[in-house]
């Protein structure tokens, strides 16, 4: 009988699975202002004031961090605006 | 050039009095969103993130999720296209538009893809983007002209939904 190859298992670092990550979006000159503050009322269920102040700090500021938490779950929200092609990245947040 | 628009029932949208220009600009969304150049790619397909620790999210990305993106935008490319197949022109060449409801999220996407990629291929810069087009022979300024229709369309598009 042929031996089984053993099963690779991929494992996360308990710092890495602690870490707090932020989805963060960039500002483009590109997308609509009310288009990148639809899509932030849609991905993450902002309220439109909530969504507003978000896409104008990606304008005014470059940037905004629109969500913080665990690693998986950002970056579910990561590839939801990267589907409306939102400049976004996940970043590691600083240590507290 | 008058266009009417109107919200049909069920949420579609129907577009009357689109002039041969304007309908050929629209039927280039597609040739648009496909620009074959490495920095529309890089621009539709971007990195997750920029830790340096993270290449195997990176790799994953490439593997798993960029496929899917890829699908997702074709899809609603094929959807805009098969829209404006249905436009048909009447005596004098002007055609009506109906975008039915579950088509307009195609229809930002790709209007959002075409707006995007014209931008990557042309180099334009924020200035630029904000130049009155004078010379439709020219390349740039047609495309120029393209990002203003497209842009106007996504932003009654965006402004319907809310």
């Amino acid at each position: 009988m042929p031996a089984l190859d053993t099963p690779e298992i991929e494992t996360k670092d308990k710092a890495d699975l602690d870490s707090v990550w932020n989805v963060v979006v960039h500002n483009d000159p590109v997308n609509l202002m009310s288009y990148v503050a639809m899509v932030f009322r849609r991905v993450f269920g902002f309220p439109r004031e909530k969504a507003e102040r978000h896409m104008m700090e990606v304008h005014n500021n470059g940037r905004s961090i629109v969500w913080s938490g665990c690693r998986e779950e950002a970056e579910l929200y990561v590839q939801q605006l990267h589907s409306h092609l939102l400049l976004t990245t996940l970043e590691k947040a600083p240590a507290q | 050039m008058k266009i009417g628009i109107s919200i049909l029932q069920d949420g579609g949208v129907r577009f009357d009095g689109i002039d041969p220009l304007l309908h050929k600009m629209l039927s280039e969304i597609r040739t648009a969103a496909e620009l074959d150049d490495p920095r529309v790619e890089t621009r539709f397909y971007q990195s997750p993130t920029h830790d340096p620790d993270s290449e195997d999210l990176r790799e994953d990305w490439k593997a798993f999720v960029q496929p899917d993106l890829h699908s997702a935008f074709a899809t609603s490319r094929e959807a805009v296209e098969a829209d404006l197949r249905r436009s048909t022109p009447d005596k004098k060449g002007h055609r009506s538009l109906l975008i039915p409801r579950n088509h307009i999220d195609h229809w930002l996407c790709a209007l959002n893809q075409a707006r995007l990629a014209l931008v990557e291929f042309h180099g334009f810069t924020e200035a630029e983007m904000g130049r009155q087009p004078e010379d439709l022979e020219n390349p740039r300024d047609y495309a120029l002209l393209q990002l203003s229709i497209y842009g106007l369309m996504q932003e009654w598009l965006v402004s319907l939904l809310d």
